[in-house]
């Protein structure tokens, strides 16, 4: 049997020195055979034989010692000292490339990789209602009855909540301000599994309704209003209109919903239970039960879906559930996105890398006779290339600070740019230990990519009496490494394609999103939010009194075009879809019901005006639509095309499957306008088909109010606020933005990624050019002798011209050919990104290519015109 | 005179004790073979032990190679009894210590 121990011994021997290597052997082999004489097992050998390793490993340190190594790095300082052009360029490129990378990486572990703020975060889920049609959708509300049901009877569940993302007018004890709030049942902290800094959480016991309204405060909020006085807790405040105790104070960073700051309990009455079981308007997180998968979770649940199916079947006929990992409920689907960035802005780094080992060869010409004296006069060749690496090593390091310094400031830069409202966590990037430790491996192997080929090239072929002799400026000799050089650039370029192309298809695809009509005009439109507390305005005609009003002081101001109201303005992923109940008279049946779902809209006469929606056909809201006059509706293009497919729908009639605004008839009425289709969902989401309902009609108690103004809207917003706190001074306006502020933050995220591509390429597209201009100089100054020879003997310039651009051209077409066949490789990780174009877009690819090869012509000119001006006198005499 | 590690006094140590060959001393001190050996070879780099090879012949007559062996030099007696010295004197300061730390 092969003795395990002796393998490990002749395995670890070559890392000893040569001059002990014979002795260690032989005393290990000697105790290893004593130990087996005296009968000791082969594992336990085996084990010991592992201290032989170790052994070996610490004798080839202890040869080389710190004195070794540091004599290394300052011969390395000196010699790049000495040559600070080269110095300076590669330590800011390796900055730039590493810098680059780490920001990226930053960016990924905030969004993706660092857990959330919750205790065990990979147990929690987010539950989906959603259709049979799309059974994996993301994002679907739930109804209460359905949300006690589950919580009641599945067992594949800790515990399960349902939240309601809001906002709270908070008043009495300061300005009146609104707060981002969130309306919790009592197992919601239980879930997150975060318990309150002072004071308790809210608990199952707050469910019932009638216990007493309490409230639990965010870190932030409690600090910036409340000066953190640990005596709030206990204290009542005011939130919308009606007094809540405080009963708890959450920890800093705890924020979910993103950005709440305040949470009260979300009660459910028997009648609710009973009847709202086609209101969906619940999202709900739950924690998985202790060893069951997220798989396994949601078979129970949609076994439990089929179930209440056959029980309500005229709500949950069509209903299935899904379940989500809450990262993904937070973050939406990014996570290929962002990969994707860290891979091109690897890509950035590998171009840098090449560049920089370019560099280093072009340098290693120049050293030949150092090195062939150095050899001379007795340095190994191991000597030699160790001062390599430690230059490599030296200026990978001092890169690296460099890139740490760039990765701040790159994610400083990127927070500035879109913050939260591209990628929610985004905004907490951090370049904290993690990232430093990411950029010290990445530094340790671009260290190794760029330094290992010149260290290997110059280690073999280092002739003494050649490298003496070449001094005089030859043309031997340098032919393998200017191949090696050449290779070099055909890959750069490739790498750049790549990313070009990626970025062409990024900016084709956002260029196509821009010019998505929209539907309505964003220029000149400012909008704000008010929620109109329950206690103030009780009935349907307070709430349309109080709109009208304020309405009309607003329309008062000169600056003022339009004003106008809306429940769901577009662009706020505003979801509130209602099955219909009766069209044309005729009770639906439940199929129909659901298939003639439509979107709702409530808005005041003026909104079609203000937002500049063209009316199609018919008339829009007027003054006499009021209550108590026959209810009329509105539809978009969509929703007409689909109730009434080639018949004029006005004077047609409906009734949905609710009664919003006012209690005594469901929602609906006649058709008398049709006004054109708006992208509520932002430019690459379908048409929604949508009914538009009076507002004094259905006073709703959240508005939207829409103004359009006759120049920049901006400085009109002290007066609104001025408008409003007259009319109430307990009334806060909040998510105070302009239409074009919406239209811009609903592409910001594939701008986003264009902008990071795009500059990734540029990047990418000038170091190739660098890359390419470098070695085509080098190679004129090394021939310059031959070219001044072919001068003399009568070639024309323009052909040599030619000759040092063709050369030029053959590498970056090379690199061209493989770049394409690299993006069509890599195409498809874009897919998902892309919108309305096609990953193998000819255009972009066509476009791409071209640009690159214009590059690197501009990049090959200017050598070739020194080489064309090279004088043949000159030339000849030098040498 | 330089005081030596735990480690390093219990390997002179072992050595004194009569336990000449390196997997002796392993197993004399019970310290791991990957400590033990770069331990000596630093010990005997800094003149504290010199090694030398048994005699062929005896080792032939066990049926085994030759080991080598390892033994104190002047330094590492002085180092040995300096070192131990200056434990001994941490005994009675470690005695009035009590058992386990502040609870």
């Amino acid at each position: 049997m092969p003795r395990l121990d002796l393998a490990i011994v002749r395995l670890a021997a070559p890392v000893v020195p040569d001059d002990i290597r014979r002795d260690w052997k032989r005393e290990w082999e000697a105790e290893l055979a004593f130990d087996h004489g005296r009968g000791r097992g082969g594992t336990a050998r085996a084990a010991r034989a592992v201290g032989a390793v170790v052994h070996a490993c610490w004798l080839r340190w202890d040869r080389w010692r710190w004195d070794v190594i540091w004599n290394d790095l300052k011969y390395a300082a000196r010699s790049l000292r000495k040559h600070p052009g080269f110095t300076v360029v590669a330590v800011l490129s390796l900055a730039v490339g590493i810098g680059a990378n780490a920001a990226i990486f930053g960016a990924v572990r905030a969004v993706l990789l660092r857990p959330l703020p919750f205790s065990s975060p990979e147990e929690l889920v987010a539950v989906s209602t959603t259709t049979m049609e799309r059974p994996d959708a993301a994002g679907g509300a739930s109804s209460p009855p359905d949300f006690t049901d589950w919580r009641r009877d599945l067992r594949g569940f800790v515990e399960m909540a349902a939240v309601i993302a809001g906002a709270s007018a908070l008043t009495g004890d300061g300005p009146a301000e609104q707060v981002p709030s969130a309306s919790v049942t009592g197992g919601f902290f239980g879930v997150l599994g975060v318990p309150a800094l002072y004071g308790r959480a809210l608990e199952p016991a707050d469910d019932p309704v009638g216990a007493p309204d309490v409230a639990v405060l965010g870190h932030a909020l409690w600090q910036r209003r409340y000066g953190g006085r640990r005596d709030i807790v206990g204290s009542t405040i005011t939130l919308d209109s009606r007094p809540f105790q405080v009963v708890g104070v959450m920890p800093a960073g705890f924020a979910y919903p993103l950005g709440a700051d305040l949470w009260i309990p979300q009660r459910f009455s028997d009648e609710e239970l009973r009847t709202q079981r086609g209101a969906q308007y619940l999202d709900v997180i739950a924690r998985l039960a202790p060893g069951v998968t997220l798989l396994q979770a949601r078979d129970e649940m949609r076994a439990f879906a089929r179930r209440l199916a056959e029980v309500h079947p005229r709500t949950n006929n069509d209903r299935t559930i899904a379940l989500h990992p809450m990262r993904e409920a937070l973050v939406g689907d990014v996570r290929a996105a962002m990969f994707l960035m860290l891979g091109a802005v690897g890509l950035v780094l590998l171009i840098v890398c090449v560049n920089v080992a370019n560099l280093v060869l072009t340098r290693a010409v120049g050293r030949r006779r150092e090195w062939a004296v150095r050899t001379a006069l007795g340095a190994g060749r191991a000597r030699l290339v160790r001062g390599l690496l430690a230059e490599s090593g030296l200026l990978a390091v001092v890169g690296g600070l460099a890139g740490l310094v760039v990765a701040m400031w790159v994610t400083r830069l990127i927070a500035a740019l879109e913050g939260s409202v591209a990628i929610p966590l985004l905004d907490q990037t951090r370049v904290d230990g993690t990232v430093a430790l990411f950029t010290l491996a990445v530094s340790g192997l671009a260290a190794a990519a760029f330094g290992t080929l010149p260290a290997w090239q110059a280690s073999k072929g280092l002739d003494v009496a050649v490298g003496i002799r070449e001094e005089g400026g030859g043309t031997t000799g340098a032919g393998s490494r200017q191949r090696l050089r050449g290779a070099l650039i055909v890959v750069e370029a490739a790498l750049a394609v790549v990313l070009l192309v990626g970025a062409g298809l990024l900016m084709r695809s956002f260029l196509g999103l821009v010019a998505v009509d929209l539907g309505f005009s964003r220029e000149r439109v400012q909008t704000f939010n008010l929620s109109l507390p329950e206690l103030t305005y009780p009935t349907p005609p307070a709430r349309a009194a109080v709109v009208d009003t304020l309405l009309s002081r607003v329309r008062a101001h000169p600056e003022v075009e339009a004003a106008a109201a809306i429940f769901g303005l577009p662009l706020t992923n505003f979801g509130y879809v209602i099955s219909m109940s009766t069209l044309d008279e005729r009770t639906l049946d439940d199929k129909e019901s659901m298939e003639r779902s439509l979107q709702v809209r409530v808005v005041t006469p003026d909104y079609f005006r203000a937002m500049g929606i063209p009316i199609r056909r018919g008339r829009a809201f007027g003054d006499a639509d009021r209550l108590g006059a026959p209810p009329a509706v509105l539809v978009n293009e969509t929703a007409a095309a689909r109730l009434w497919p080639g018949q004029d729908p006005l004077g047609h009639s409906f009734a949905m499957g609710t009664r919003l605004g006012h209690r005594e008839t469901r929602a609906g009425g006649t058709v008398v306008g049709v006004v054109g289709d708006v992208r509520d969902f932002g430019p690459a989401r379908a048409v929604r088909p949508t009914v538009y309902l009076a507002h004094a009609q259905r006073p709703v108690d959240f508005v939207t109010i829409v103004v359009k103004a006759r120049s920049d809207p901006g400085p009109l917003v002290p007066t609104l606020n001025g408008i409003v706190a007259t009319l109430d001074p307990n009334l806060p306006l909040y998510r105070v933005r302009t239409m074009d502020q919406l239209a811009r933050d609903a592409v910001a995220q594939p701008r986003l990624f264009l902008m990071l591509l795009a500059v990734f390429a540029i990047a990418a597209v000038l170091l190739a050019a660098v890359g390419i201009y470098g070695v085509m100089a080098h190679a004129v100054s090394q021939r310059t002798r031959e070219i001044g020879l072919r001068i003399a003997l009568g070639a024309e310039r323009g052909t040599v011209l030619r000759m040092v651009v063709g050369q030029a051209m053959t590498m970056a077409v090379g690199g061209l050919a493989m770049g394409m066949a690299g993006a069509m490789a890599t195409g498809r990780l874009m897919r998902g990104l892309l919108f309305g174009v096609e990953p193998f877009d000819p255009v972009t690819f066509l476009a791409a290519g071209a640009g690159f090869a214009g590059v690197a012509l501009v990049a090959s000119a200017l050598p070739a015109r020194r080489a064309a001006r090279v004088d043949p006198v000159e030339a000849l005499r030098e040498s | 005179m330089r005081r030596l590690s735990l480690t390093a006094a219990s390997i002179l140590q072992a050595i004194v004790d009569g336990g000449v060959y390196g997997f002796d001393i392993i197993d004399r001190t019970g310290l791991p073979s990957g400590t033990v050996y770069p331990a000596l070879s630093r010990l005997e780099r800094d003149g504290y032990v010199k090694s030398t090879w048994e005699d062929e012949d005896d080792a032939r007559a066990e049926g085994r190679p030759a080991r080598r062996n390892y033994q104190l030099t002047a330094p590492g007696v002085r180092a040995l009894a300096e070192t131990t010295r200056h434990y001994r004197a941490l005994l009675p300061a470690l005695g009035r210590m009590p058992a386990r730390g502040r609870a």
